[in-house]
């Protein structure tokens, strides 16, 4: 069994790049620049992963670690192109990419359990349907749900439950 | 370490060992070397792995076996994978004597070797074969003797070399046969120790959980397959091995907890700066085989080893990730013991291994061909590396006091790590050796070179690798370092660009960090507060609103309090702008209209608007005025607006207040706040681009405001002037009211779109002074109408005109505010009635015959109508006929009213023109006053109904316009039956119920209340040179005309006298003919030939003079009896030749009328006796 990880910072970004939502666990309040850094810069990152993944016809969501700032960042792309980007606390030991899928899957599941609320749309216009960016405008107050999925997510990996991450993604089903 | 290479030994006799010739095969063996394309196919593995190139040390056996061997597992390649014995003879009885026991004695030392294969070479010359292969067929050649005697099982491992002196060394064919037996031995030899080796390390790693087993151990025993591999050339397999070893060690590491390894780490005096990818510069191996190696040393060491194949292998991005990924892992393990660790030691250490690993990677990329991505990510990966050593560098800083504890400098600080930034207490009394470190903990300058150059080497290694997000975080690094140094206007011009960079995708989070620096240092710096602070405070207010915005203001405990005195400093420096200011579009502040109906105000012109403004910030902000535009149909624009003091977080419900607001539908058009000198607008009604890629703004629906009307508002209206005259030029009236105000002064301006000119200049009103476009009333009394008419240009072309109003008035409560009014009327210009005149000149008398219909569908009600001479003296005696019975003629387009009327006058006169006076009124205005008029004296005694006085009256008209039936009872008898009106209950359906019984039942005969119009209509007095009345009379005595007695019976066929008169009269001449005595004329009697037979001068002159009676007479013939109409007689006068200047005929008018007209004449049959002859028949 593979060491509990632990999430420090979770964010999730349209795929026009804008920030959606930028959550942080547990963590000193000075580093909530760090984390809104590592969110705006692994959008670099992830760029050159699609570019591979591209070359590569690959359609794995799954992007790997992105790169390792004190803390390992991960990314993800939904098949929509919200990108989903984590800050895994560093850990001296070997990360198997199926725990790190398994948060991300819960993730995104919260995702889009956030924007299935049709409720969202109240006040949007019906022109642009299908944009999901009007939705999930930064920090949007209507957002309050998915703020606190994400957050049970964190909970979760700081490991006060046991197996906290099968609770959620068994969910997901 | 270098890899160890496969070994060939070569055995042969001593003496041939010795010989030049030996030393030419040796230098030929050796050229032919590397091996190429070896294809090592192994039971264990599914693919057949291919060397490209293999290295092969060929060595004599006697020097090798006087190596030493040691107990530790070494590679499989150290011992010789072939022994090779050559043998240099020609002549099989040699072979048989000496020769063969040789090479039985080598035979037998080398078959006893594990994992060794034995190839014996035999040289020979070409000649040799020439001579002894050919000619001795029969026999047997030594190396086939060689083959019988030593090979064995279905192996040949004897080779034949063909060798001349002189020969081709090159010549590939020559060696074919032994190189292919050397592959194939050292692959076959390799592949025996590979299996071998494998199998011992898979017995070793079964016994894992047996007491006694030892990782070290295990790890020399199956380092050594990686390191066979390695000297294979097999890097791909030597790096799996590592792998394996690193996966296993962390198994290990979580299961035994690392009880073979003395420490965690061991530090000794140079590790902190040595370069991490060399795994030579300790003695590993050694330290792993005594079982005293610490983790820290074992894991560089494998990293190291790792690389180094990685290396090989040209995979220069992975080693620079795996460096990347095991210095930060590593560094973080090594924080918890950091208290035993020298000073800095992992900042040291961390530092002078990324750049390290820099320059290695470097190294092993020179000569490597990458692809444009492979450059990009290594640079990315590259610059990971400096930005891992910049990171120490904030850490040092931080604790030595180079650098100030807080972002971005602690953002190095791993996360759950202490956080003082003080030097951490360290038990051990080493020293870091680093040089550039401990020079830069030393100076302070020196430091922030280093620094500097570190971040910009990242920077620019970012920049090629096209990450430019990670370039723009390392710039805001620097800036933050010019803060700290006091470079404070390097940093605001970085912290002041920075901004854009984030705000396009909604980064407002680092967006607003960004602008709050440059705020902060704005303020450090004590630089003016000036237009750029002020638009840099707008931009970080607007960042800082949105939702992600307030997320990184840590630095300031009670942001609430920060912004509140930012928002108060930017009112101070908007009271001290030195020009006006203006933002578009911030959303700290916004403005609607939640509810779009305007009031009326109550004591003054204007209507009063509710509008919401939504203050974001959670202070109050100071504001001087909110001001909301509407547009309204034809460019119309209202301004309403308030003062107000401030703004207070969230809803603000103000009155906005507009003193010239015309009624109608707006929408809402633009809103501005304005804090002394600076405003802020935003746009409501979007007229966007066509061609906006903008699409997903969101595209509202206008938001309309209606403004009602106030009754008691200063109000102009236009109608046609109740007395219009034709000929004179046209006239507007406008009825200037002024409702509750006491106007002091008001211009009036009218405009027509059609182009219809208003002669302002010519209006007349009382005490008005008249513009050139405008005219201007002035002290008008409230509730007080003025009547002004103004005259217009020719507008008879258009049915209505549309004029367009405006006023500008003040008034005497107000006289500061300047009210404009912009009012559109639309005013009928076309008469209701057509006029029709026709003349009938009676000798002295003139009868003239109006017909006036009505051109629209309304029924005109005529009260008079009239004919007046101009002047009182002019002579003209003109009398009307009319019944004097009825006072209102009603007429219809179908039914045209006609007036006669008859005309004396006085011979010669020049004569002004007639006006015909028309007193009317359409009947849909008399019938709206009669409504208004009951409605008003019904509503009299009931205030509570006041209200209800347009619904009651709007109610009645629509009932009317419905049904047309009331209309001729109406028009008979006054009685107005309203039809078609439901019973409703309530007041007003009672108020309703008794207005039609009222409407219904006039109160007396009088004459229905309400205006009349008139109409002046300017007619000339016809003119006619001669007036002749044609006569023809029957006489009863043709020889005395002038008998008067009755007429004698007449009868047809009977020659009847007539006579005929023509008597002219030229008292209708012009005046400027009354000269002329006589006119030359001609009769015509009228042909009518089935009545008639006319005999005598049917046709003549005759000299006509004033009042004279021309006479002729005439016999008729009546053709039939009956009452006949005698013969009309046309008159006509000849043309006065060239009598004019211009010498041309003049034809004087001329009109005739028949005297006898009327008269008819009684013709009997002719009487006597008519005889018929009957034919009877017969005979």
């Amino acid at each position: 069994m593979a060491p509990q990880l632990r999430l420090n910072a979770v964010a999730f970004v349209s795929p026009q790049n804008h920030p959606i939502l930028i959550r942080t666990f547990e963590q000193p309040r000075q580093d909530e620049l760090k984390y809104h850094y590592i969110a705006h810069t692994s959008l670099d990152v992830i760029d050159e992963r699609i570019q591979a993944a591209t070359a590569s016809k690959s359609t794995d969501c799954y992007l790997g670690l992105l790169y390792v700032e004190d803390v390992a960042v991960y990314g993800y792309m939904t098949p929509l192109k919200v990108k989903i980007i984590i800050a895994l606390e560093l850990s001296d030991s070997i990360v198997r990419d199926a725990d790190v899928v398994a948060i991300f899957k819960a993730l995104h599941t919260a995702y889009r359990r956030s924007v299935a609320n049709p409720f969202l749309r109240l006040n949007v216009p019906t022109e642009n349907v299908t944009d999901h960016s009007i939705l999930v405008s930064a920090g949007n107050s209507r957002w309050q749900a998915f703020r606190k999925r994400v957050d049970e997510i964190g909970r979760a990996s700081y490991g006060f439950v046991p197996s906290p991450l099968f609770l959620v993604t068994s969910k997901i089903q | 370490m270098t890899a160890q290479r496969v070994t060939i030994t070569y055995s042969a006799p001593p003496a041939f060992l010795a010989t030049d010739h030996w030393k030419q095969v040796y230098a030929a063996l050796l050229s032919q070397l590397p091996l190429r394309n070896l294809h090592w196919k192994s039971a264990t593995r599914p693919n057949i792995r291919t060397i490209q190139e293999l290295d092969v040390n060929l060595v004599s056996a006697e020097a090798k076996q006087t190596e030493h061997t040691s107990q530790i597992p070494q590679t499989v390649l150290e011992k010789p994978l072939l022994s090779a014995y050559i043998v240099v003879c020609d002549d099989t009885e040699t072979y048989r004597n000496t020769v063969k026991k040789q090479i039985k004695e080598w035979h037998s030392t080398v078959t006893q070797r594990k994992n060794m294969e034995w190839l014996i070479i035999h040289i020979v010359r070409p000649d040799a074969i020439a001579t002894s292969g050919r000619m001795f067929q029969m026999k047997a050649s030594v190396l086939d003797k060689i083959k019988a005697d030593f090979n064995v099982e279905k192996r040949d491992r004897c080779v034949e070399l063909v060798w001349a002196y002189d020969s081709d060394y090159e010549n590939p064919t020559a060696w074919a046969d032994l190189i292919g037996k050397l592959k194939d031995g050292i692959l076959c030899a390799f592949d025996a120790a590979v299996a071998q080796r494998e199998e011992e390390v898979k017995r070793s790693e079964g016994q894992r959980q047996m007491p006694g087993w030892n990782f070290c151990t295990f790890f020399i025993l199956k380092e050594s397959l990686a390191n066979s591999y390695e000297g294979m050339n097999l890097y791909e397999d030597a790096l799996d091995t590592y792998n394996e070893l690193e996966i296993l060690f962390f198994q290990v590491l979580r299961e035994k907890n690392l009880s073979w390894f003395g420490t965690l780490i061991n530090p000794a005096p140079k590790d902190d700066s040595l370069p991490l990818l060399s795994h030579s510069k300790k003695p590993y191996r050694d330290l792993i085989l005594a079982n005293t190696i610490s983790v820290f040393d074992f894991r560089t060491y494998l990293l190291a080893r790792q690389c180094s194949i990685l290396g090989y292998l040209g995979h220069v991005v992975e080693i620079a990730r795996k460096a990347v990924a095991f210095l930060s892992a590593f560094g973080r393990r090594l924080r918890d013991i950091e208290e035993i660790l020298p000073t800095h030691f992992i900042e040291s250490w961390t530092y002078s291994s990324a750049l390290s690993v820099v320059e290695q990677c470097d190294a092993w990329a020179t000569g490597l061909e990458m692809n444009k991505a492979t450059i990009a990510s290594f640079n990315a990966v590259k610059g990971e590396l400096v930005e891992l050593a910049r990171h120490q560098l904030d850490i040092i800083g931080i604790s030595v006091g180079h650098l100030p504890n807080r972002p971005p400098f602690s953002m190095a600080f791993p996360s759950n790590s202490r956080r003082d930034g003080g030097t951490p207490a360290t038990s051990s009394t080493q020293r870091i050796s680093k040089s550039e470190i401990l020079m830069a903990l030393e100076d302070k300058n020196a430091f922030y070179k280093v620094y500097i150059g570190i971040t910009n080497r990242a920077i620019e290694l970012y920049a090629t690798a096209g990450r430019r997000k990670f370039a723009l975080k390392m710039h805001g690094d620097l800036a933050a370092l010019d803060v700290h140094r006091g470079r404070l206007s390097e940093a605001l011009q970085t912290f002041t660009s920075l901004p854009a960079h984030y705000a396009p995708h909604g980064w407002t989070s680092l967006e607003s960090y960004m602008l709050f620096q440059a705020l902060g240092i704005h303020t450090a710096a004590e630089k003016p507060r000036d237009r750029e602070w002020i638009f840099i405070l707008l931009d970080f207010l607007k960042a800082y609103v949105q939702d992600l915005g307030k997320e990184l203001l840590m630095n300031t405990e009670d942001h609430i309090e920060y912004v509140t005195s930012l928002v108060q400093a930017l009112h101070e420096a908007t009271q001290e702008a030195e020009s006006d200011l203006s933002h578009h579009d911030h959303p700290a502040i916004s403005v609607s209209v939640p509810n779009g109906q305007a009031r009326t105000a109550d004591n003054r012109d204007g209507a009063l608007l509710e509008v919401q403004v939504t203050n974001a910030l959670p202070c109050d902000v100071p504001a001087d005025e909110v001001i909301i535009n509407l547009t309204g149909r034809d460019g119309a624009k209202l301004t309403f607006l308030e003062n107000v003091k401030s703004l207070k977080p969230g809803k603000n419900a103000i009155t906005l207040f507009c003193h010239s607001a015309t009624p109608g539908i707006y929408s809402l058009h633009s809103s501005q706040v304005r804090m002394s000198r600076l405003s802020l607008h935003w746009l409501h009604s979007s007229t966007p681009p066509p061609s906006s890629s903008s699409a997903s703004r969101s595209k509202k629906p206008p938001t309309l405001v209606s403004i009602p009307r106030d009754i008691r508002a200063l109000d102009v209206r236009l109608r046609q002037p109740r007395r219009m005259e034709l000929g004179t030029p046209a006239r507007i009236v406008v009825a200037f009211n002024t409702g509750r105000n006491h106007v002091t002064r008001a211009s009036v301006k009218l405009s027509a779109p059609s182009g219809v000119e208003f002669r302002h200049n010519e209006a007349t009103l009382i005490d008005s002074e008249a513009g050139e476009d405008t005219f201007v009333l002035s002290d008008v009394e409230a509730d007080k109408t003025v009547y002004v008419s103004v005259p217009h240009s020719d507008a008879s072309a258009f049915h209505a005109m549309r004029v367009n109003i405006t006023v500008e008035y003040t008034t005497l409560v107000e006289p500061d505010v300047n009210r404009s009014l912009t009012l559109v009327r639309v005013v009928l210009t076309s008469l209701p009635l057509a006029i029709n005149v026709e003349d009938f000149f009676r000798g002295t008398r003139l009868f003239t015959r109006f017909t006036l219909s009505s051109t629209s569908h309304q029924h005109i009600r005529l009260k008079s109508t009239e004919l007046r001479a101009t002047r009182d003296d002019d002579g003209l005696k003109i009398a009307k006929a009319m019944p004097r019975s009825r006072t209102v003629t009603t007429i219809t387009p179908e039914q045209p009213g006609k007036f006669l009327f008859q005309l004396d006058s006085a011979r010669g006169q020049d004569r002004e023109p007639l006006k015909l006076h028309i007193i009317y009124r359409v009947l849909r205005e008399e019938v709206e006053s009669v409504i208004e008029s009951a409605v008003d004296s019904s509503l009299s005694e009931s205030v509570s109904l006041q209200q209800y006085r347009a619904e009651l009256i709007d109610t009645l008209v629509q009932a009317l316009e419905k049904d047309a039936s009331w209309v001729n009872r109406y028009e008979a008898t006054g009685e107005l039956i309203v039809p078609g009106i439901p019973v409703q209950d309530g007041e007003v359906g009672e108020a309703l119920a008794h207005l039609i019984e009222t409407l219904a039942n006039p109160s007396s005969n009088q004459e229905p209340s309400g205006e009349w119009r008139e109409i002046i209509i300017p007619v000339d007095v016809p003119q006619m040179h001669i007036v002749a009345a044609a006569r023809l009379r029957v006489l009863s005595n043709p020889f005395n005309p002038d008998a008067v007695e009755s007429l004698p019976p007449l009868f047809a066929g009977q020659p009847i006298s007539a006579l005929l008169t023509i008597k002219a009269s030229f008292h209708w001449a012009p005046a400027e003919d009354v000269e002329k005595r006589s006119y030359r004329m001609r009769y015509d009697i009228e042909e009518r030939t089935k009545d008639w037979l006319v005999s005598g001068q049917k046709t003549g002159e005759f000299i006509a003079e004033d009042d004279r009676t021309f006479t002729t007479s005439v016999t008729l013939i009546a053709l039939h009896h009956g009452h006949l109409i005698l013969p009309k007689v046309s008159v006509a006068a000849l043309p006065i030749p060239g009598e004019g200047r211009m010498k041309a005929p003049l034809i004087p008018s001329c009109e005739t009328y028949q005297a006898h007209g009327a008269e008819a004449i009684l013709v009997l049959p002719r009487g006597g006796r008519s005889t018929f002859v009957v034919n009877m028949g017969g005979e």
